[in-house]
């Protein structure tokens, strides 16, 4: 009985092996599917500029900047020049899973637009990124080396209304880098819900 | 209108949302939270400050945030609307609690929290009422987030008149203001981030103790990665905590601030859990602690007392059955040249004491290196090595031979350095003062293990000069002989006694052996006993040719003899691995389990309280304490009679988690004995040395077992 408790107490304890992308690493490699079942390899967009955004709409502060048209806004202004992709790594046995079919009308009504929409069930990514919540985003340069991690903005909130008053990090970053500039803010601090991995 | 419209509608079809109330209240209650405005006054005074807190009734298993809320999650804002003239202070926040969400962290609260604040009415307050009213907004989560907010509004007279107090919230407010971290004087504080993590160092005003266990929340958000175990250790009499500093590390950190908190409470502040911590950063730790302050002169007085402790024990080193034998043949050379050359004398017993210091200070160098390279080692270290243990044995041997009179070194030691000459004399005094310092260590780590162990808690200088002391102490009747030859002159004439005397000397070095034999057991198995007996009859056999055949040529006999030993060792050489199964069998000690810290939490949480014998095979007091007091019928009875269950941690060989474990406990060394309360993680310790009456009253204070327990105990001791 003591055996089996010690046992019991060992596994939940063992922790998680939680890295994290610093600015100036290389992105870690991965291949995901997308809603369509479709492989993804992040070596694919090598010579792009990727943006990586971790959602899950459940979460009220991946609402805020649906809800506000911002995140789509972003999407829209830079899907040109840039592969946004979007990660969920929510486990499957997550109160706030959701299945690819329910994201796809989400996205749809939403009128979001991310270049691939990825599922990450396991979790596997969002941990070799070190990925804290939703959203938390990275941006990876050309040569396929991070060059942001942190929050989307500066307003740490879930109300709407701050997107009109934040700076934007990522949009400030996508811009230096269309400009030839270093990104003078690569690492802040994500806000957000917990990513619910496994 | 119309976007407020499309706003609506995306909520309704998520399922989620705000619950927005219109007008406020003293108590909004929304989805997950029932909010309220608290005071501690019923009426409010001009120009007297009074508390106000915002609480917050969580659902089960739901919580707020922390002003650094950890991984993800938003702390709980609150604006003030007050009457004209009104200040308000800065939020106080209770100490906040872990709250691990899969592989993060939050800081946060669960089931109730009050966050309080001071208002001050002004001076010129008007009579009648006064409305205090506060927009909050927090973010309550379990699987997942809602951000919920409320208009609270609370409404008091004002009269210029004591006012009494609110006796609704008065329990709600003096819980909540129990939970602030409060800043007792005396303490010093500081900060050192390098190599990816963060060192927070708290040394407590002289004479108080500080906690074994005990968490470092930061204020800052990103400063370190809150899912990373915090290490936590005394480091004297401070606590130190080392944390992962957050991946890119935050830059321009001059001042770390944050809460310290310890379930056992922290001492010199009426149990409060939770200190506040505002630590300036320095280059490094080690480095500050020789900047002077008014704690480190209580520090300093503490190593000039272990410097003196140690020069008196280096001193009854000397009358150690492993070192008493190299002292008195040391000693007998003086006896022999007494008549000689005083300069040239005076000069060997220098060298000697240079030899024994030396070789105290490397010792203790290797170990600190090895320690600052990150082993996880503890004075003993030595010993816990089998093959160490093995080459001691033979040395040992090697030694009680030849007082034994098996052979002489004359020649093998003469030819080894110059014949004769006075610097060949110098080598030898040298040598042999190595010599006595590594014959002198298996007796410093089982009988000193704990004192030296504790100085090795201080910094690098610290315990060098401790090491000193021990080095200078233990060649201090050569030195004094040397200074006072007089002394020598007391001491009987050489003659036949002499022989008599260096023979019967062999006869603690024999027991040393066979003490020595029977660690490597307890490390090694029974097979590696064996190993080691075959092999000192090998080294026995050369040391017996060498003496035997005197007349054969010195080349010849010291290569054979030299062979032999080798071989010798090399038969004796304990495997690398030895079975484990022969271990424990070894160990095994009827009513004792192994231990490890997950039993004692296990069993604490549980209800039983725990007894952990930190012991080793090859610290002599863990084996008399054990016989004396632990093995003892009554003791054994009251173990059983208060439901105890006895824990062994076994520190023969390496163990990294014993050494973390001890060193979380303020010590570095063996015998250690906690004794676990029932429910708590925090052990009391007993004293070093111990007696059956000290063990008995230790139980005493135990509370008294349920009945329950005690029926069961029989089973739970025996496993």
């Amino acid at each position: 009985m003591i055996r089996a408790l010690a046992a019991a107490v060992a596994a939940a304890t063992a922790s998680i092996a939680f890295a994290s992308a610093t600015p100036g690493a290389a992105a870690p490699a991965f291949t995901l599917t997308d809603l369509s079942g479709k492989p993804v390899n992040l070596a694919d967009y090598r010579g792009r500029t990727v943006v990586l955004e971790w959602h899950n709409f459940g979460c009220p502060f991946v609402q805020k900047h649906y809800r506000s048209g911002n995140m789509q806004a972003l999407q829209k202004k830079y899907g040109k020049d840039v592969a946004w992709l979007a990660v969920n790594s929510t486990a499957r046995t997550a109160f706030d899973y959701a299945e690819p079919a329910a994201i796809a009308s989400d996205l749809k009504r939403f009128d979001a637009q991310p270049a691939r929409y990825l599922m990450d069930t396991p979790g596997e990514v969002g941990l070799a990124y070190g990925a804290k919540t939703t959203p938390h985003m990275f941006v990876i340069d050309a040569q396929g080396k991070v060059v942001y991690n942190g929050a989307i903005d500066d307003k740490r909130s879930a109300n709407p209304d701050d997107v009109k008053t934040a700076k934007n990090y990522v949009a400030a970053a996508l811009d230096e880098i269309k400009a030839g500039k270093p990104v003078s803010t690569p690492s802040t601090t994500p806000y957000g819900c917990s990513v619910h991995y496994r | 209108m119309r976007k407020l419209h499309f706003c609506l509608l995306a909520l309704a079809a998520l399922n989620l949302g705000f619950i927005a109330r219109i007008g406020a209240a003293p108590m909004v209650k929304t989805e997950h939270v029932e909010a309220e405005l608290v005071t501690d006054k019923a009426a409010a005074k001009p120009g007297t400050p009074l508390t106000v807190g915002l609480k917050l009734r969580m659902e089960p298993q739901w919580h707020t945030y922390w002003k650094n809320p950890g991984d993800s999650g938003l702390p709980t804002r609150i604006q003030w609307k007050l009457p004209p003239g009104w200040k308000a202070g800065a939020l106080q926040w209770p100490y906040p609690q872990p709250i691990p969400v899969g592989p993060l962290m939050n800081f946060g609260y669960e089931d109730e929290v009050v966050l309080l604040a001071e208002l001050t009415p002004p001076a010129n307050a008007p009579a009648g009422n006064a409305t205090i009213a506060a927009k909050a907004d927090w973010l309550v989560c379990k699987d997942i987030c809602v951000p919920e907010s409320g208009e609270l509004e609370t409404t008091l007279p004002v009269a210029n008149a004591e006012p009494p107090q609110n006796p609704r919230f008065q329990a709600h407010i003096e819980r909540a203001r129990s939970h602030l971290p409060v800043a007792p004087p005396g303490w010093n504080s500081r900060a050192a981030l390098r190599n990816g993590s963060l060192v927070v160092q708290l040394t407590p005003p002289a004479g108080v103790e500080v906690p074994a266990k005990a968490r470092f929340f930061p204020e800052l958000e990103n400063l370190i990665e809150p899912a990373a175990p915090q290490k936590v250790t005394r480091d004297g009499s401070a606590i130190r905590f080392e944390m992962k500093l957050a991946d890119p590390p935050l830059k321009d950190v001059a001042t770390v601030k944050g809460v310290a908190v310890a379930e056992s409470g922290w001492k010199g502040t009426e149990r409060r859990k939770a200190i506040e911590v505002s630590a300036p950063v320095v280059a490094s730790i080690a480095a500050a602690a020789t900047t002077s302050s008014s704690s480190d002169a209580a520090s300093a007085t503490s190593v000039a007392v272990a410097i003196v402790l140690a020069l008196a024990g280096g001193l009854i080193l000397n009358l150690m059955p492993c070192v008493f034998p190299v002292l008195g043949i040391k000693v007998m050379g003086f006896v022999e040249h007494a008549h000689g050359d005083a300069f040239a004398m005076r000069m060997q017993a220098l060298v000697y004491s240079i030899g024994v210091v030396a070789s105290f200070l490397a010792l203790a160098g290797i170990m600190l290196a090895l320690r600052a390279g990150g082993s996880q080692l503890g004075w003993g270290f030595q010993l816990q090595s089998p093959a160490v243990v093995a080459a001691l044995a033979a040395l040992f041997l090697v030694l009680a031979l030849n007082l034994s009179g098996v052979f002489e070194w004359g020649a093998f030691a003469q030819s080894l350095t110059s014949q004769l000459t006075a610097r060949g004399r110098y080598a030898d005094a040298a040598l042999s003062g190595v010599l006595a310092t590594v014959v002198a260590t298996p007796c410093t780590a089982p009988f000193m293990g704990a004192a030296v162990g504790y100085t090795l808690t201080q910094d690098t200088a610290h315990a060098l000069a401790v090491f000193l002391a021990l080095g200078v102490g233990m060649a201090l009747p050569v030195l004094a002989l040397s200074v006072f030859p007089r002394m020598l002159r007391l001491l009987p004439r050489p003659g036949a006694w002499l022989d008599v005397f260096k023979q019967i000397l062999a006869f603690p070095l024999y027991a040393t052996v066979a003490w020595l034999a029977w660690v490597l057991g307890a490390q090694a198995g029974n097979d590696a006993v064996f190993a080691l007996l075959l092999g000192l009859v090998l080294v026995a056999m050369g040391a017996w040719m060498y003496g035997r055949y005197e007349h054969w040529h010195g080349a010849w006999r010291s290569g054979i003899a030299m062979l032999l030993a080798v071989l010798g060792l090399v038969v004796a050489w304990p495997g690398a691995a030895p079975a484990g199964d022969a271990v424990a069998t070894a160990q095994e000690e009827l009513g004792w389990q192994p231990w490890s810290p997950e039993k004692v939490r296990e069993l604490t949480a549980a209800g039983h309280p725990v007894f952990v014998d930190f012991t080793a095979a090859w610290c002599v007091t863990c084996q008399v304490n054990k016989r004396v007091a632990l093995h003892n019928d009554a003791v054994r009875h009251s173990f059983s009679s208060h439901g105890v269950v006895t824990l062994k941690a076994d520190w023969t060989r390496q163990d990294p988690r014993i050494t973390r474990e001890l060193s979380a406990l303020g010590r570095n060394a063996v015998p250690v004995y906690a004794l676990y309360a029932p429910g708590t993680d925090n052990p009391r310790l007993l004293p070093e040395v111990l007696t059956p009456s000290v063990v008995l009253d230790e139980l005493a204070k135990l509370p008294a077992p349920a009945t329950s327990l005690t029926q069961r105990s029989p089973e739970r001791t025996v496993q």
